[in-house]
């Protein structure tokens, strides 16, 4: 009777502390496939140690991580194994900064997929161009602008041809005019039926592209809904109080 | 408007980084040989004892770079992991379980090595460790070359060590998490990000070392081992030289270190980030955009 697709990725009852910090004070959630999820919330409200708990980059203290119904958080399932099938942009890229653009994607290729070089390279080609920076696979990320570094971050996730991609703030360290690039390339990827659970303060981009919106503070999540309708009638003052602020 | 200053041949050749080098050293070398040369015609010194002598001192002047050589090889290759241990331990330590059973003696153990290694004399550990290694291993022949080895190479990897732990702390915790985030391997995060990215960002103290531990090696003279200062001492001794014999043996220094220190130099240059660091690259693009407008002319 229950035929609802198991869901992508699901997180249940995560708890995480630093110290005597409790950034997440149990996380309930779950992204179907293909489904694009937006988590806003003030700073210190836990969305990056969430997104980090998904892909183990951080270990929650408790709770469950389920990729495609897997346990993930076992300690029998390596974390690298985890983590190659869960692409994550940062908000400072993090791009290798000793590689070229080009290197920087054919490096998980070669490495971690163990796949020949020309191989790898010709993938690494075509998320390039997928991102539309071919013309710049051979210069060094520190010649490249913010926006150009991003899609190149994005571009290297792709290539292991992830479950699901995570972003973390990915627009908040851009300038003004190179945010835009950055969106178009995620609305691009959204529209091509990619799982994606997004942290960003972008309401243009949750607006038109979210399936579905979380609103955390304090490390749970307040309210939960389709962002068109979490924006125009918020249920919770705290909701209210954040978009005030972020609307300005 | 051509500015005839800017564009000029002279000006062009100036601005080339290598001629200025040239020039300062062909200038150095100069004003000390004209020193030189009026301290040879009043007879405090014989450039003729020198010419008949600098074969003799070649010899041990390899043995001096073999030491060095070999002590600094050595040493690199220890302070890789240990420097490793130093950078890395006290985060696996406050992890705990079974990284901080390993991670915690591990980490006492190299500390407290490149502590006394860096708090105490270069000499004195050269005279322990002979005296350690030439009672064990008694009538070896060329066994005081080999303590001396060993004395320098406990004694770089001291100081190495530090200088990878250095490296290895200041490659971004950023690009760990990238690595970690496609999947990799704590060991091929390692090998493809941490030490490339680490290597560069030490290059030059690590050529520091290795200068000063060639210096260092003529304490070697100190226990006997036949190197360049002995060499010199030997000469200056016997014939009653020791000015032209000191003179002579500093030029095999200098002739040493002086193409080493340029070759580190342009290491740096050929193996460096673009777009990263300092703007040397760019001077050198104007250089050759200014080649590029006088062929136009």
């Amino acid at each position: 009777m229950i035929d609802r697709e198991k869901p992508m990725v699901e997180v249940r009852k995560v708890h995480k502390s630093f110290g005597d910090l409790e950034v997440l004070r149990g996380i309930d959630m779950q992204v179907k496939k293909g489904e694009v999820l937006v988590i806003v919330g003030p700073s210190g409200s836990g969305k990056s140690t969430l997104l980090r708990c998904i892909n183990l980059l951080i270990q929650p203290d408790s709770g469950d991580i389920f990729l495609e119904g897997v346990k993930v958080n076992d300690p029998d399932i390596r974390p690298e194994w985890v983590r190659q099938q869960i692409g994550m942009v940062f908000q400072s890229f993090n791009l290798f900064t000793h590689l070229t653009a080009l290197k920087n994607v054919m490096l998980g290729l070669t490495k971690v997929k163990r796949l020949d070089g020309l191989e790898a390279e010709k993938i690494a080609r075509y998320e390039l161009e997928r991102v539309g920076l071919a013309d710049k696979a051979d210069a060094y990320p520190a010649q490249l602008s913010g926006g150009q570094q991003q899609r190149v971050a994005i571009a290297r996730a792709l290539a292991l041809n992830p479950k699901v991609m995570l972003f973390d703030e990915p627009t908040s360290a851009l300038d003004p005019e190179f945010i835009h690039e950055v969106l178009d390339v995620m609305t691009k990827l959204a529209n091509e039926g990619m799982t994606m659970v997004v942290v960003s303060h972008e309401m243009g981009f949750a607006k038109s592209v979210a399936d579905e919106l979380i609103f955390m503070d304090n490390g749970v999540i307040v309210e939960v809904g389709v962002p068109e309708e979490v924006f125009a009638s918020p249920k919770t003052d705290r909701m209210r109080a954040f978009i005030g602020k972020i609307l300005g | 408007m051509r500015d005839p200053g800017r564009d000029s041949g002279w000006r062009r050749v100036w601005d080339e980084p290598l001629f200025k080098t040239g020039v300062g050293i062909v200038g150095l070398l100069a004003v000390v040989g004209l020193l030189l040369t009026a301290l040879n015609d009043i007879g405090e010194i014989s450039f003729d004892f020198m010419a008949s002598h600098w074969s003799f001192l070649l010899r041990y002047a390899l043995t001096s770079l073999e030491a060095t050589v070999i002590s600094f090889a050595v040493g690199f290759g220890l302070a890789i992991p240990m420097g490793l241990v130093r950078a890395f331990g006290p985060g696996m330590i406050r992890r705990g379980g079974l990284a901080r059973g390993v991670a915690s003696p591990l980490y006492a153990i190299v500390t407290g090595y490149a502590e006394v290694i860096r708090g105490t004399p270069a000499l004195v550990q050269i005279f322990l460790i002979q005296f350690w290694v030439t009672s064990t291993f008694q009538g070896v022949p060329g066994i005081s070359l080999w303590a001396g080895i060993a004395a320098l190479s406990v004694n770089t990897t001291g100081y190495q060590t530090e200088v990878f732990r250095a490296g290895f702390q200041s490659v971004g915790q950023g690009q760990i998490e990238a690595a970690k985030s496609i999947g990799m391997r704590p060991t091929q995060t390692f090998a493809s990000i941490t030490f490339p990215q680490g290597l560069r960002l030490i290059t030059l103290p690590l050529a520091n070392e290795w200068i000063a531990l060639f210096k260092a090696s003529s304490l070697l003279w100190l226990i006997a081992v036949q190197e360049l200062l002995w060499g010199m001492d030997y000469i200056g001794t016997k014939l009653n030289h020791p000015i032209d014999a000191f003179i002579l043996g500093s030029f095999f220094y200098l002739a040493i270190l002086i193409p080493l220190s340029r070759a580190v130099t342009f290491l740096e240059r050929v193996k460096r980030i673009p777009g990263l660091g300092v703007a040397e690259p760019q001077r050198r693009a104007l250089f050759a955009a200014r080649f590029a407008r006088l062929d136009r002319v």
